[in-house]
């Protein structure tokens, strides 16, 4: 176990090293940066503003300004996530097949399992340092309010963002392991989280115990609750289960590819 | 250290290795020897654990690779085709790196990822960044990654592919060195690098072993291609039955030469592991009357060795085998000749 353990950690550590040394992944934090703080500041002003309009209509009823922007913000993040994510995990083991590295790792003593779970861990984890700044400028504009937002709504809101994320970088890996083009991979990854994005309305059409199905497996469906406060179980377990079939997937295809002539 | 015995690999329904056996002791470098295609690659990555057979069995010390294969992937150093480099890593960080996964004890990393800087002569190199580096340089790292985890047994598939005649020489050093404390399978389609470097060859043809031996036996089982070159004015027809009864001559051939009018060149073919009496056969020549311009002793080569025994199986497409098999082994000397 500590053995597993310790190769877990040495994949980690590599990984999230290639990430701080990658232009790529500078681009794509600077990128993502430049455009959550416009729309940070677009949806500010947006809601003071709505708050002004209402006042001024002489609108009696309450508005939770802070709340309502919150959501919103966390809406767009989730939206621009939604194009950088593929990015972050299309060179996850397309690049190591290109540059067959995937042989060392492969008659190594680890097990795919250790290295599927470390590169997902240091990809969230490059992931959640995207979007701390987010966190700080909320937390600086939602302290000021009176009465301040809970402190756990927000967390709650992260969490949820993270977890999407973590599942959406689990289904990245596994495509990612299925090529040598980290550009097929980040297509074709970008096209199934659309599909999984999308699905809620796509089962709405359908209707019946299908459409169901298909809508519980949305993944903006369950975002949205976690975003809004509401912590479901249903939701952290859909989650989860996307990311432990991302790591399993994963896992095997690296076995099943190995296998064929190459 | 390694046995295999009847091993087998299929891809659908083209065999690239049919019943391969054969074993290495504990300290020994084996050479393994065959053309491009031969199925060198497939069998070093059974070995390795990277590919599983179709049947038969590999083990590497004592370890069954496939069903052991953790067990054997802590005892093996593995150099693939392409050295597997993380290339945006300084030398120094990817060798601990590697040494990591390879389950090195944090006591002995350091020590252990400084020592194969040293056997690689990458000291002064250990801050750079491999992309960086020439290809030379990297087939070091390779080779370093290889011994980084200090492993019983090391595969290296084409360790010296690539590099400069004074890398080449180098390397082998690096190789010879290992022998003993470690049992080393190299594999190679240049010729005069297996007689510089291994204690043993297998040659492989066509995904089968055909010969397993030392350079030195090897070339002594078929001595046959020993013999004399002679350069000859006068009447040979003369001289031929006189030659023809000394002891040890299997045959006489007429080489085909641009000589002056009256001399021919003739080659005198000994049986196989005898070796034929010089002065006798310049004796017979002098003798008839004949004057004798030329005599040059020839040797059986590896590289004879290996086109006899790569090219026997089907003499009817005799011609089209020979070129087949020669060209990497011409191209292979041009790369260790000029070294």
């Amino acid at each position: 176990m500590r053995v597993i353990l310790a190769n877990i950690v040495a994949i980690y550590r590599r990984e999230l090293q290639s990430y701080f040394a990658s232009p790529l992944a500078y681009v794509v934090a600077g990128v993502f940066w430049l455009l959550s703080g416009l729309f940070f500041v677009f949806i500010l002003n947006v809601t003071i503003q709505r708050v002004a309009y209402a006042d001024a209509s002489g609108y009696q009823g309450a508005i939770d300004a802070p709340t309502q922007f919150l959501q919103s913000f966390l809406g767009i993040l989730s939206s621009i996530a939604l194009f950088v994510l593929p990015i972050l995990s299309m060179s996850l083991y397309a690049e190591e097949r290109k540059r067959g590295t995937l042989e060392l790792l492969a008659t190594s003593p680890v097990t795919n399992w250790a290295v599927a779970i470390g590169k997902l861990l240091a990809v969230v984890t490059f992931f959640i340092t995207l979007l701390l700044p987010m966190l700080v400028y909320e937390l600086i504009v939602l302290t000021a309010t009176n009465p301040p937002v809970s402190l756990s709504v927000i967390l709650l809101g992260h969490l949820g963002l993270i977890l999407l994320a973590a599942a959406v970088l689990s289904l990245g890996m596994f495509v990612s392991s299925l090529t040598d083009s980290t550009i097929l991979a980040a297509i074709f990854t970008f096209a199934l989280v659309l599909f999984l994005w999308i699905i809620d309305g796509v089962g709405q059409e359908i209707g019946g115990w299908i459409g169901a199905v298909f809508a519980n497996l949305s993944l903006l469906k369950h975002y949205n609750n976690l975003a809004q406060g509401i912590l479901d179980s249903s939701s952290l377990i859909l989650f989860g289960s996307y990311i432990v079939l991302g790591i399993f997937l994963t896992a095997q295809s690296v076995n099943v590819f190995r296998f064929q002539r190459s | 250290m390694i046995d295999v015995e009847h091993l087998s690999k299929t891809y659908g329904t083209t065999a690239a290795i049919e019943d391969v056996t054969f074993s290495v002791e504990p300290g020994e470098i084996l050479g393994f020897l065959g053309p491009n295609g031969a199925g060198k690659t497939t069998t070093m990555r059974i070995l390795s654990g990277y590919l599983p057979a179709t049947s038969g069995t590999a083990k590497v010390a004592g370890y069954e690779v496939h069903a052991d294969s953790m067990a054997v992937r802590q005892r093996i150093g593995y150099l693939p085709e392409t050295p597997p480099l993380y290339t945006d890593m300084t030398v120094e960080s990817f060798l601990h790196f590697v040494a990591r996964i390879k389950g090195v004890s944090a006591g002995d990393r350091a020590q252990n990822v400084e020592s194969a800087l040293a056997k690689t002569s990458l000291t002064d190199r250990r801050k750079s960044l491999i992309r960086k580096l020439s290809k030379g340089y990297r087939q070091r790292v390779g080779i370093a990654q290889a011994i980084v985890h200090d492993p019983p047994v090391i595969i290296l598939d084409e360790p010296t592919v690539g590099l400069d005649p004074r890398q080449i020489i180098e390397v082998r050093n690096l190789i010879k060195n290992l022998a003993g404390n470690h049992t080393v399978i190299l594999s190679t389609h240049i010729l005069p690098e297996v007689g510089m470097t291994c204690n043993r060859v297998a040659i492989i043809n066509r995904g089968r072993v055909v010969a397993t031996n030392t350079p030195e036996s090897l070339m002594a089982q078929l001595m046959g291609g020993s013999g004399y070159e002679l350069e000859i004015e006068g009447d040979i027809d003369a001289v031929q039955p006189r030659l023809q009864i000394i002891q040890g001559v299997k045959a006489i051939d007429r080489l085909m030469a641009e000589l002056p009018e009256g001399r021919h060149k003739l080659k005198v073919t000994a049986e196989a592991g005898t070796e034929l009496p010089g002065r006798e056969l310049a004796a017979a020549i002098v003798g008839a009357g004949l004057g004798l311009f030329e005599m040059r002793r020839i040797q059986a080569t590896l590289e004879d060795v290996f086109l006899q025994l790569t090219t026997e199986e089907a003499p009817l497409e005799a011609d089209t085998e020979i070129d087949e098999s020669k060209e990497p082994i011409e191209s292979g000397e041009t790369t260790g000749e000029a070294g």
